[in-house]
């Protein structure tokens, strides 16, 4: 069961979401239908795809915190666009390219300039935040055409464009990750970095391309963003950096690089979401969402983090069992061990075994 | 050559570039080089430096606490609960503290206890903390982000009182950059935090008390945090559970700015004294001679971007250089 678990993390998640959703229907049979969940699915549509680019960037190992101010600047912009008269399409496409532009300069002073992702990030927030006040010469941005809000309402099986859109993105980062060769480099990269340059990977080429990617991913989440509240506030995307690490990292995407898939963080995201939602509906106060949250995503951490150590563990046991069970029998019962003495090198074997076995045990006391 | 020596040190390179900083604006707008206007303008943003002192601890043992900006805002709620509920003013405040200490506490203790990276745990407390004080002002009747005001006038005094013609939040400052400047760099505690950020494995081995030294880091961390929570409730005169979620990110920048190494291992106090004035002072400064403070926002930004950037740069080229030179020294020697 744990070693399920530690083989699949979005399995913790998705079984927290059930228990959840569990609680919710138990409460008030009433809420258990369909529209529940795609009312969730469709309030948690820009996570998902923040969650999505986090992904690919923590799985370099990097980390990306400036992805709220990306999502308020292309969204500001794309707003600007469209009250100026250009296309929709070409609204979004300027947008996106911007998104673009912010996340090649984020991969550029990572890849390029080796300035810590952390560091470079927090710049380029502020940096890109005080973008969008100049945009928007701090007002808000509100008559935004009709036909581009229609985006974000129902459309095929009471799902909206942008959510199918998001879906098929699920699918096609999934298929990336996992199936192609530059999505393996990516992981190469994030676990081993100089491993991955030996082996012929183009490192640089590879953060590049995964900030340039989130820059893109983000940039789509603002513009998602902005068709469903219809407006496009200065704050838009504000704190969202927090919520699309938190997210990946609930699904089991590590922050040192190496492991994680997009499905995992994308239920992370659903979580993140359908805790608010579910609390509303239980009726509780607002104000408990960031707390019970919080205290769910610290429980998991947590366990994750022993269950890890304990399968460690287990691994280290496995590998010195060998060197430490003689010594063990011999402590039950000594008569036997004294009778063996025919077998004169055995026992001699038997004593370099103690004396590793020692070896082993003072190691793994050294380490526990 | 020796000044070219002294040049080297960041901290004297931070110095000039407040000196130039402060110079550059005060020609452009002579009123900014009014000693009460900078004395008193460091009021905006003194409260993101008492922080920054304690996180340069954490950050140089190579963990983070992203949670201080919660932390601030619920030392400041407890203490608007406790004085709501009839408890006198300073000992609210010392619970407040208390509250602070505990949540680092809690810390370091999941982070020990998880073996996780410290970004994730205190990502996750981080919500936690800004719950709770969420849920204590709600129950505490201010619903949502309405502030707890109506202070004693004593306590809302405090932040506009005058010592040695300094405001006084200045003042607490500049004794806690003396009292971590001590602790850090002249006590066993600061070697050892050193140590850890340089080699934790070895630090195991060679019997240092790792959990101990890392629990007091992030303790003192959040102690900061809520004293700084405190120094705003009293210079704002009301209490509000959002207080900090602006000052987690400038405070991180100060300590990044300041010379420490994210990685760990490196960095040092007075470096992250300097940097919370220079960045402190270039927001002041831009909107005194007229940009609006978003603006100056963004160009803080890219002031980290910048002189990050050109560090990472002169560390690259030295890395080249000194290739270069075992290369030559080599082929000399073939030759």
């Amino acid at each position: 069961m744990i070693r399920f678990l530690q083989n699949n993390r979005e399995a913790s998640v998705a079984i927290i979401i059930v228990m959840l959703l569990a609680i919710l229907a138990i409460s008030d049979p009433s809420y258990l239908r369909v529209e529940t969940l795609l009312s969730i699915y469709s309030n948690s549509l820009t996570l998902f795809v923040l969650a999505i680019g986090a992904t690919m960037v923590m799985a370099t190992r990097g980390l990306d915190v400036s992805v709220g101010s990306i999502m308020g600047l292309s969204a500001a912009i794309a707003g600007v666009c469209m009250n100026d008269g250009f296309g929709i399409v070409a609204s979004i496409g300027i947008a996106l390219f911007v998104g673009l532009c912010c996340g090649l300069f984020n991969g550029f002073m990572v890849a390029i300039l080796r300035v810590p992702a952390i560091v470079a990030t927090l710049g380029t927030l502020g940096f890109f935040r005080g973008c969008v006040h100049l945009t928007t010469g701090g007002s808000w941005i509100e008559g935004l055409p009709e036909s581009f809000k229609d985006l974000s309402h129902a459309w095929v099986l009471g799902l909206s464009p942008f959510a199918w859109l998001v879906l098929v993105l699920l699918a096609a980062a999934h298929v990336f990750l996992r199936y192609t060769a530059f999505g393996h480099a990516i992981f190469a990269v994030g676990d081993n970095r100089e491993g991955a340059r030996l082996l012929g990977i183009r490192v640089n080429t590879v953060q590049l391309t995964a900030y340039a990617i989130n820059g893109i991913l983000s940039a789509l989440a603002g513009i998602i963003f902005a068709a469903q509240i219809g407006f496009i506030p200065n704050t838009a995307g504000n704190g969202m950096e927090m919520r699309a690490i938190a997210s990946g990292v609930l699904g089991g995407v590590s922050l040192l690089g190496g492991t994680g898939t997009v499905i995992g963080a994308a239920l992370g995201a659903f979580f993140m979401t359908s805790i608010d939602s579910v609390l509303v509906m239980l009726r509780f106060d607002a104000y408990w969402n960031d707390m019970i949250a919080g205290a769910i995503l610290l429980i998991v951490l947590i366990g994750d983090g022993r269950i890890r150590e304990a399968m460690a563990q287990s691994l280290r046991y496995q590998k010195y069992r060998k060197f430490l069970e003689p010594d063990e029998l011999r402590a039950a019962d000594p008569a036997p061990a004294n009778a063996a003495t025919p077998a004169e090198p055995l026992t001699g074997a038997g004593k370099a075994g103690t004396k590793d076995a020692a070896l082993a045990t003072h190691s793994k006391e050294a380490r526990v | 050559m020796k000044s070219l020596g002294l040049l080297k040190r960041w901290e004297a390179v931070l110095a000039l570039l407040l000196v130039v900083e402060i110079l550059f604006f005060g020609a452009i707008n002579p009123a900014f080089l009014n000693v009460s206007t900078l004395l008193y303008s460091t009021s905006d943003f003194i409260h993101v430096g008492i922080v920054a002192l304690a996180l340069t601890l954490v950050i140089i043992t190579g963990g983070i606490d992203l949670s201080i900006g919660s932390v601030m805002g619920l030392s400041a709620i407890t203490l608007g609960l406790l004085w709501v509920a009839g408890v006198n003013i300073w000992v609210a405040c010392l619970c407040a503290l208390g509250a602070g200490a505990m949540a680092g506490i809690i810390n370091s203790v999941a982070i020990q206890i998880a073996q996780v990276n410290p970004l994730v745990i205190t990502l996750g407390s981080s919500f936690l903390y800004a719950g709770a004080a969420l849920v204590l002002s709600g129950l505490g009747g201010a619903s949502g982000y309405e502030g707890i005001s109506g202070f004693d006038d004593s306590f809302v005094e405090l932040a506009n009182l005058e010592v040695m013609g300094m405001p006084f939040p200045l003042v607490i400052f500049i004794v806690a950059t003396a009292i971590f400047m001590v602790l850090l760099h002249r006590t066993r505690f600061g070697r050892y935090i050193y140590l850890i950020g340089q080699n934790p494995r070895a630090t195991r081995y060679a019997g240092i008390p790792q959990f101990r030294t890392l629990t007091i880091a992030y303790a003192l961390t959040g102690f900061m945090a809520a004293l700084s929570g405190l120094v705003l409730a009293s210079y704002f005169g009301s209490a509000r559970s959002d207080f900090g979620s602006d000052a987690l990110m400038p405070a991180i920048t100060a300590v990044v700015l300041g010379g420490t190494s994210i990685y760990g291992g490196s960095g040092t106090i007075l470096g992250t004294a300097l940097a919370v004035l220079v960045v402190g002072y270039f927001q002041t400064g831009l909107q005194i001679i007229g940009v609006s403070s978003h603006i100056a926002s963004a160009l803080s930004g890219a002031l980290l971007v910048v002189v990050v950037a050109m560090r990472s740069l002169s560390e690259i080229g030295r890395a080249y250089f000194l290739l270069w030179r075992v290369l030559n020294s080599a082929g000399k020697q073939k030759a």
